[in-house]
């Protein structure tokens, strides 16, 4: 079957699930000679990551945008082609994210949950529990000894604690997000933000401006706010160290500390926190060749 | 706006340290409770306390609990731990911070102390039993539910009957768990101080009706604490006929609780408990005083069925037609009354997501008392004891707004 | 027609249905809570018919309830006031908890529909006194009942809406058991189908076809299951959305039991025939799989959950808990515990009248799927 990715397709295009028996703990180490690729798309950007030998052996990020489909199809030809590799030398595609079942040339899709915690896995194989924080949504992962998912929870629809709560502050404080991170870590007196809805943060965050607070308390105020929301989840769910944090927010070091503080547990945060689950993905398609 | 150093001395209660003393060594009593040998009861706000007292058992309040944590502000931190344990955020923050704090033994006075036997009267709500049958399952101790079925419309036979049989069971649960007798003896006098001190509360509540008022809402909310956890004694007694007669010197020495009173306001549903200083302040400002609530006036409401003489009987009643659990149309008729009753220019109404029959119906209550009083009113929401669900500066418009709209249609009605 | 087509096209339409049944002369009464006796009712010669609330969307009942009030509660209110429900003779609340505590006193005043009425049934079913209370509760509903219909209701109608409803319940029971043994013999958007016709059908009509359908499938050969699909069991309140039960199949689950108001909690015991029957009837209510909104225990909705999953052998437990519900809120941190503590996974998914984007709902069935 190896290289017949329309083949290895279910019948049914919902259906994504593993048989019985086959989950991550039966691994069966084949086709190392072979590359893997993993394909996730997200509400606001595609990652793709190559797989070989136990090895990544790259990863790319571009913009989803309209078309989740055209996105999984362009971010992987564009992997393949800085990689300098040919799609039939890849034996096995996982796409995952929300929009893993438009990706129709891949051989199987998974939730990115299952990702998340396959690639954190794979990077660091004593990581108990990962906190995934994307635009959308945040997740809280806990992992078994042998790195298969034991128990998951998501937020509800509510944006509190994830990076669309973040973009929200942003804006209302007229700074870059990219410079949050950094703002908050020099505030030397964190602003009380105690609303756990959006919309009122917001207005308190305005108020606080209003009266002349500081700009790094008032973000470092947030970021407390949105680690609040984060543990509370965490804590849920019942984390336990090893702490792995990936998605878009985990780039954003005050978040990663006002977490750490309220767990009372340091966080690990790769370089490859946004393509965890592209690797996850992978990592997932070379076990089941 | 600000007033004098003096102005603000004659607004002091002297009662206010009393109180706190009560209800400082009624705490230090029932923490103290292994060591004497005491039993404690916890019970709901809304139950029938006398028969525990009259059998000297301790009775500790939860809600009562539930507002300190809020007025402490230490109800966000709790409810937060709620949600780490699985309790949605959407819960009575009462029963959050309360079920948060038997496990941390957190809050300002370090957790209550543990229940003995657990008395879940639902004449407030049905979230009471869900919290009651979480504590019981927590400290394994017994639970006794005293059912007062709701009163749409009236008070059925049927409902006579059925609560009228579970005092009964009250009393022999009670001796039960307590391994005492009963004394009818003693539940005579009980009787008897409760019934006195709810004529006094509702006395005290009763000076609001002059102009200006000597206490707003606020200082009610204060007051409240012994009518709730300690009727039927006789030093809650002592203390509301103190308090009545603070209350009459002020009226007739023409002390207003707000300096230039010009607005007289009605509050309905449990106070914001972290946030009275805060609301009590602006209302201040705006030269409004919140002259009179639905909520501590729910403690002597029922006086008219109770009668001393046969008090376990008239008990039953009484307890079961409270405010909170009687119909939409008669909360309102309760509502127009004191409006008539306290002069009142606007209603403020508090949307508490924590207790859904109290807030469920107001938007009716509302345009009744629109419609039938002409009076403004305003809508504050917030989760009583969670101030993370709070938003000060929207409350703080709808407030300002609210005030504007006052302020012209008294103007024009020539006030 | 095929049985179960027929079940479905109540269940597709159920006003459409209410509304025949009144141009053939029958007043329909609408309820919201399992407890509800409607076995009084059908004496009455009335029809029950359980009320959902509305899919669409709220704005009419938003000038009466708050945001933060359920969109059972909401939904229903909405209906009422946009016209949806003029089919009905009137609606009957008995006092399940806060929310249609308040719904009962919103509607009475603000609705016209000309019969109303409030079963304030106890909320401690666990004694002498309150097993007597409600039988009181019942004689005077059955009072209000006949002189609404000017009929009034003999032993011969008691007895044969009994037996009427024993039958419907036993076919119920009979599906359950069919469904536990062979997964996937039904659907499940099928089988919630044949839920929701049980509570707005004419019950006799009803429970000749459920009987009828029981029997049907037992003959079947042993089913499909082809997808291999993960056995669940459903436990929470009120669900009308097949979209829920159909990705969770697509995920690769199949539900095999529940404990559902929507389910199992609405069908379980049989009532005694013979006696006086408002105290047979009051038998059942006391006994039955309790409601959250009710005391009967400590302890026995975490014991029953667990015992069921385990003799049904559920790989898994999806709570679905509508949104709002407090009653039970308060219960799911026990219950989740209970399970555990014997190494049952379970998830949460909170519901109301419309469904989160399917996105998300899929990532979280699949997720624990995988997991169990």
């Amino acid at each position: 079957m190896r290289g017949d990715i329309s083949g290895r397709r279910r019948e049914s295009p919902g259906c994504t699930v593993e048989k019985p028996g086959s989950g991550a703990t039966a691994i069966e180490e084949r086709d190392e000679e072979m590359y893997t690729a993993g394909i996730d798309v997200g509400s606001i950007t595609a990652k793709a990551a190559v797989f070989k030998d136990g090895a990544v052996l790259g990863t790319k990020v571009i913009f989803t945008g309209y078309s989740a489909g055209d996105a999984g199809r362009r971010v992987y030809e564009e992997l393949l082609g800085e990689l300098g590799l040919d799609a039939s030398s890849v034996s096995r595609i996982v796409s995952t994210g929300y929009g893993r079942n438009s990706v129709t040339f891949a051989s199987k899709a998974m939730t990115e949950i299952i990702c998340h915690g396959a690639g954190a896995h794979f990077l660091n194989p004593h990581v108990r529990s990962v906190i995934d924080v994307g635009g959308q949504d945040s997740k809280v992962i806990i992992l078994n000894g042998e790195g298969r998912v034991s128990d998951f929870a998501m937020n509800d629809k509510c944006a509190a604690g994830t990076g669309r709560f973040l973009e929200v502050m942003a804006r209302a404080l007229e700074v870059d997000l990219a410079d949050f991170g950094q703002l908050s870590l020099v505030s030397d007196e964190p602003s009380r933000i105690s609303s756990i809805c959006t919309v009122f943060a917001e207005s308190e965050v305005i108020s606080l401006i209003s009266k002349g607070e500081q700009r790094k308390n008032i973000i470092a105020g947030i970021h407390d706010a949105v680690a609040s929301r984060i543990a509370a989840l965490a804590k849920r769910t019942g984390i336990r160290p090893p702490v792995m944090m990936t998605g878009g927010v985990a780039r954003n070091i005050g978040v990663v500390k006002a977490l750490e503080r309220k767990l009372e547990l340091p966080i690990e945060v790769l370089e490859s926190a946004q393509t965890n689950g592209a690797i996850g993905a992978a990592v997932i398609a070379a076990r089941h060749g | 706006m600000t007033e004098s150093a003096a102005g603000r001395d004659k607004r002091k209660f002297a009662s206010a340290k009393k109180m706190r003393d009560i209800m400082t060594s009624y705490y230090i009593e029932a923490k103290s409770a292994k060591e004497t040998g005491k039993k404690v009861a916890w019970i709901t706000s809304g139950g029938p306390v006398e028969p525990l007292i009259a059998m000297d058992i301790i009775p500790v309040y939860p809600e009562n609990h539930g507002a300190m944590i809020g007025a402490s502000k230490m109800g966000g931190n709790l409810c937060e731990k709620a949600g780490e344990m699985g309790y949605s955020d959407d819960l009575c923050s009462y029963a959050r911070a309360d079920i948060a704090c038997s496990l941390v033994n957190g809050g300002p006075i370090g957790g209550l102390p543990a229940p003995d036997m657990l008395i879940c009267c639902n004449n407030i709500c049905g979230t009471v039993l869900k919290w009651y049958e979480i504590q019981a399952r927590y400290y394994k101790v017994p639970l006794f539910i005293f059912d007062t079925p709701f009163c749409h419309t009236g008070y059925g036979d049927e409902v006579k009957r059925y609560v009228r049989r579970q005092i009964d069971e009250y009393i022999a649960f009670l001796e039960e768990s307590s391994g005492k007798k009963f004394d009818h003896d003693r539940m005579m006098e009980v009787g008897k101080y409760s019934v006195e001190a709810q004529v006094l509360w509702q006395s005290v509540l009763d000076t609001a009706m002059t102009k200006p008022s000597p206490m707003t809402c606020f200082d009610a909310f204060f007051f409240l604490a012994l009518i709730v956890t300690l009727r039927g004694m006789e030093v809650t007694v002592d203390f509301y006929r103190g308090l009545l007669e603070e209350m009459r010197e002020r009226v007739k020495e023409g002390i207003g609780a707000v300096p230039r009173e010009r607005y007289r306001l009605l509050w309905d549903n449990l106070p914001i408990w972290y946030r009275i200083k805060w609301l009590s302040d602006i209302f201040t400002a705006h030269e409004a005083c919140l002259v009179a609530d639905t909520y501590t006036s729910a403690w002597c409401g029922q006086l008219k069925y109770m009668d001393e003489g046969r008090f376990l009987d008239s008990m039953a009643e009484g307890y079961t037609r409270v405010y909170l659990n009687i119909g939409v149309d008669e909360m309102i008729k309760s509502v127009l009354e004191m409006v008539d009753k306290y002069g009142v220019d606007g209603f403020v109404m508090h949307s508490n997501r924590s207790c859904k029959p109290y807030s469920l119906g107001q938007y009716d209550i509302r345009r009744a008392v629109q419609e039938k009083r002409g009076i403004p009113s305003v809508i504050i929401e917030s989760h009583m004891v969670d101030d993370r669900s709070f938003s000060e500066s929207q409350a703080e418009t709808r407030i300002d707004a609210f005030m504007e709209i006052l302020r012209e249609s008294k103007g024009k009605r020539g006030a | 027609m095929d049985v179960l087509d027929e079940l479905r096209k109540v269940a597709d339409n159920p006003y459409g249905y209410a509304r025949r049944l009144k141009g053939e002369g029958r007043a329909v009464i609408g309820y919201f809570c399992s407890y509800t006796p409607e076995e009084i009712i059908f004496a009455a010669g009335a029809h029950s018919m359980r009320l959902f609330g509305t899919h669409g969307e709220i704005s009419r009942a938003d000038a009466h309830l708050q945001a933060y009030c359920c969109s059972v509660v909401r939904g229903a209110l909405e209906e009422a006031l946009s016209g949806e429900l003029n089919f009905l003779e009137g609606a009957v609340f008995p006092h399940t908890c806060d929310s249609i505590q308040r719904l009962s006193d919103i509607w009475r005043l603000t609705t016209r529909f000309k019969f109303f009425a409030d079963v304030v049934l106890p909320v401690k079913l666990t004694t002498e006194s309150s097993r007597m209370y409600m039988v009181e509760v019942l004689e005077r509903f059955a009072r209000e009942l006949e002189s609404a219909f000017g009929a009034g209701i003999t032993g011969e109608k008691y007895l044969d809406s009994i037996r009427t409803f024993n039958k419907l319940r036993a076919g119920m029971a009979d599906l359950y058991r069919l469904r536990s043994a062979r997964p996937g013999i039904v659907s499940g958007s099928d089988f919630l189908a044949v839920v929701k016709a049980a509570m707005s059908m004419e019950r006799r009509a009803c429970a000749d076809m459920i009987t009828r359908l029981a029997g049907e499938l037992g003959k079947k050969g042993p089913s499909s299951n082809a997808g291999g699909g993960k056995r669940i069991m459903l436990a929470g309140g009120v669900c009308d959305h097949p979209d829920v039960y159909r990705l969770i199949e697509e995920s690769g689950g199949v539900v095999v039991w529940d404990d559902l108001c929507t389910g199992t909690r609405a069908f379980e015991g049989m009532i005694r025939e013979g006696g006086n029957p408002l105290e047979a009837i009051t038998e059942r209510y006391m006994t039955r799989l309790a409601c959250p909104a009710k005391h009967r225990s400590l302890t026995e909705r975490g014991e029953r959950l667990v015992r069921d999953a385990k003799e049904h052998k559920v790989r898994g437990v999806i709570f679905l808990l509508l949104k709002f519900c407090d009653p039970h809120d308060f219960d799911y941190p026990y219950l989740k515990e209970s399970l555990d503590r014997e190494g049952i996974p379970s998830m949460l998914v909170e519901l109301e009248h419309q469904l989160p984007p399917e996105g998300q709902l899929r990532t979280r069935f699949e997720t624990f799927m995988h997991t169990i």
